[in-house]
């Protein structure tokens, strides 16, 4: 399988005065898990529909599994949208049975399969209820498995994180981590950093309906400021790191955080220090997260150059 | 218009959840058995000895010793005439005719049990439903001359005995005479019930005419007479054919049939329409509220999606409606059984062959057309008040094409009626209500024709409105911006 399962080129779409994708392109390799990363209203939901064939982009081209959206990729995909919602009257294992067998699954394999993922995921009672009688997490994960019983060669999941407490975000993450290693092809939209991070091969990022980045997790690690918090008695601190620093702020608990310049790292700080003599009450080099590079890089092209907020 | 591409299976399976979605609710096996529940019920009733209004007792304290006996006289009349008027039906029935004079005969001379012991040992089967008039009130023996000891009666006080059991008198009338005149008081506990007062006035008005008539010297007998009317015009129709049973071309009962069975035929297809409309509605309503078909469509098509739900309704709808073409079929029968050959030409000339082939054609074609719609205005809908606001001008629409049922049996001919035939929003109801005057074969087809064309076109503005509304926020307001975009094609781009 060498061909990518989803092309997106120079895609543009408008509604009404709004602008909602502006000029994006992205491309899905196979096996790659990517994560779409944006703030809410940045466009990634309508860059999904336009992937999936739901709506037509004004401008640029889509191919999905080298073709355009259509029924030649019903079965070999697995949708998740952003909102959520299964027949109310409908039993778990009839809702994950029914979308499983609209992807191409037999009858009686669709309901014996919806058995074992309801068992294997630890939904077992939730078999015979009716989906209304479902608390909140325990039908977006019915919602989940209806969407990817099939197994399919490639998931497009839209914000599959929101709206889950801590454990089943876990067990959503192992979930997306599982299909993974079975060599499937995944995409994911969030605004939650965490996940991207910890799951992610390469991230695509958008902000005001445009590309920002696309590239590794590391990639986008180097685009944050590396930042210190440091502390000292001595009144020379604050000269000392300032030309190191893109911006320095005092923090509530009196200690200085420098947003440290790009290519400067902590050592060549403390360093400087040690030559001042300045004696340090407090020096933590702090890693960039995702999350930092996200606001860093959606600052960045709103032409914001420090943001702040990024302890 | 390209027809759009349509995979069997998946529209098999939208179709199939559909269906098993409604069918197994409590409120759809509800309204199913109802008709049959209503029937059984019905059955026993008339079986049981079940005393709705228990018969009252009525006395009359007549102080003037001038109406009591008369008005009691009177009563007796009526009551015999009722019980009359059921061995008189009985008549009617074809099947019994051999019995007919014989049945009344024994009525008038032997009295209505000595009838129902004939009926019996001739006609078991009818005599077991024969249920005489109960009356509501009967007159008895006052159990006291005092009026102020009746009271106590009345108050349930005291009792008197009837037929062997003790009995409350419900009334008591109580005529006296004062300064020369004749004055009357009516007592009685039961404040709401005014049958007996209303048989007073009927017998003291009777007696004013005839007081009144015979000051001129003229009798009742003699006015009812006159009132009978000598001659009956008789209706002919030069457009009925004289064939087989059929003799003579004067109207008869069974010319009316096909007029009434195409109206109960019309008023069907629009209970089914209706009906399947709204669930239609509600369906693809409570997929969108659920945020369903987003992700139906990744793995269906839209047009899938919507022959699938068009399906789905269609065999819940004509689910729902199988106990009502039951009881149709059986009362067919049973018209033909008991109105004998008369009502069987008028079945017959009802279900023509073109009732035969326009009423399924329309009923799919009306259904189809409204059905389409109403799925548009679903998927356009963010709540059951948009979309009951949507749906107003449409249901408006569709309750006044109902009216085409009594201008049909009233004024078959009527211009209304054959304009309504050409609108395709109420072709399927007039064109089914004309079939009895026997319009011409290309008038019909003309009129499908211009239905189909138009649920072709509601089909098309269902599959745009549709992705339209799905996947935006739509609402109401949102139309005009759909409107715009899609159907002007104006650039609305900033």
């Amino acid at each position: 399988m060498t061909q990518a399962p989803l092309s997106i080129r120079n895609v543009s779409k408008r509604f009404a005065e709004k602008t909602a994708v502006d000029d994006v392109s992205l491309e899905v390799n196979p096996g790659e898990i990517v994560g779409f990363l944006g703030p809410n209203g940045a466009g990634k939901t309508t860059t999904i529909r336009m992937a999936l064939g739901l709506i037509k982009p004004d401008e640029g081209e889509v191919e999905l599994f080298g073709e355009t959206p259509g029924a030649q990729a019903f079965g070999r995909l697995a949708f998740l949208p952003e909102e959520r919602g299964l027949y109310k009257k409908q039993t778990a294992s009839a809702a994950i049975a029914h979308m499983a067998r609209l992807n191409g699954m037999k009858g009686r394999e669709a309901f014996k399969l919806a058995d074992e993922l309801l068992d294997r995921y630890g939904l077992s009672e939730a078999k015979r209820k009716k989906n209304k009688d479902l608390s909140k997490g325990m039908a977006q994960k019915v919602q989940l498995l209806a969407a990817i019983a099939h197994d399919p060669e490639f998931y497009i999941l839209d914000e599959p994180f929101s709206g889950l407490d801590p454990v089943n975000q876990q067990i959503l993450e192992d979930m997306v981590r599982e299909i993974a290693e079975r060599g499937r092809t995944i995409l994911f939209s969030t605004h939650v950093m965490e996940h991207a991070e910890r799951l992610c091969d390469r991230i695509v990022l958008i902000s005001e309906s445009r590309k920002i980045f696309d590239g590794s997790t590391e990639d986008a690690l180097a685009q944050a400021p590396n930042r210190l918090v440091i502390d000292s008695e001595d009144s020379r601190l604050v000269d000392t790191i300032t030309p190191f620093s893109k911006s320095v702020s005092k923090r509530d608990d009196g200690a200085y955080l420098s947003l440290l310049k790009d290519g400067t790292d902590a050592q060549s700080v403390l360093e400087k220090c040690v030559a001042q003599k300045i004696k340090l009450t407090r020096f933590t080099p702090k890693n960039p997260t995702l999350h930092e590079a996200f606001v860093a890089m959606v600052g960045h092209s709103r032409g914001f150059e420090d943001m702040e907020g990024l302890s | 218009m390209i027809l759009p591409a349509i995979n069997m299976r998946r529209t098999y399976l939208v179709a199939r959840r559909d269906f098993l979605g409604y069918i197994k609710t409590w409120g759809f096996w509800i309204s199913f058995l109802m008709p049959f529940v209503f029937g059984v019920l019905g059955f026993f009733a008339s079986s049981w000895e079940f005393d709705l209004e228990p018969t009252r007792y009525e006395a009359i304290l007549d102080e003037t010793g001038l109406h009591g006996h008369k008005i009691r006289a009177l009563r007796d009349t009526e009551l015999k005439a009722n019980e009359r008027k059921v061995f008189e039906a009985i008549d009617q029935v074809s099947a019994v005719t051999g019995m007919k004079s014989q049945l009344l005969d024994i009525y008038d001379k032997q009295g209505s049990q000595a009838a129902l012991n004939f009926l019996e040992g001739e006609f078991p089967q009818i005599s077991n439903r024969v249920k005489l008039p109960k009356p509501s009130f009967i007159f008895v023996d006052p159990p006291s001359n005092d009026f102020e000891d009746l009271k106590e009666y009345i108050n349930g006080n005291k009792t008197f005995m009837h037929e062997g059991k003790p009995s409350k008198l419900s009334g008591v009338l109580r005529l006296y005479e004062e300064d020369g005149k004749i004055l009357g008081n009516h007592w009685s506990t039961l404040v709401n019930t005014d049958g007996e007062l209303r048989f007073y006035s009927r017998y003291f008005r009777a007696i004013s005419v005839e007081n009144y008539l015979s000051s001129g010297g003229l009798t009742v007998d003699g006015l009812n007479d006159a009132r009978q009317p000598k001659f009956e015009i008789e209706s002919f129709n030069p457009a009925k054919e004289i064939s087989g049973e059929v003799t003579s071309q004067a109207v008869t009962k069974s010319d009316m049939i096909p007029y009434v069975v195409a109206a109960v035929m019309t008023v069907m297809l629009w209970l089914t329409i209706f009906s399947g409309s709204y669930m239609l509605l509600t369906s693809m309503l409570e997929e969108k509220l659920n945020k369903l078909l987003e992700m139906m469509l990744a793995s269906t098509r839209l047009s899938e999606i919507i022959f699938g739900k068009l399906l789905g309704v269609a065999a819940l709808t004509l689910t729902a409606m199988i106990p009502y073409f039951l009881i149709g079929g059986v009362g067919i029968v049973a018209a033909t059984i008991i109105g004998g050959p008369e009502v069987a030409a008028g079945l017959s000339n009802a279900f023509t062959l073109k009732m035969f082939i326009f009423f399924p054609v329309f009923l799919v074609l009306g259904y189809i057309f409204y059905g389409s719609f109403f799925i548009a205005l679903g998927t356009l809908a963010n709540s059951m008040q948009d979309a009951q606001t949507l749906t107003t001008p449409i249901m408006l629409i569709l309750t006044m094409c109902v009216m085409v049922v009594p201008v049909g049996l009233n004024s078959p001919e009527s211009p209304v009626l054959q304009l309504a035939t050409w609108f395709p929003l109420s072709a399927p109801f007039a064109a089914i209500m004309r079939l009895p005057s026997d319009p011409p074969w290309w008038e019909l087809i003309m009129s499908a024709g211009f239905v189909f064309l138009m649920a072709l076109a509601v089909i098309w503005f269902a599959g745009r409105i549709f992705r339209f509304g799905v996947l935006s926020g739509a609402g109401v307001k949102g139309i005009w911006v759909w409107f715009k975009r899609v159907v002007l094609r104006r650039k609305t781009v900033g």
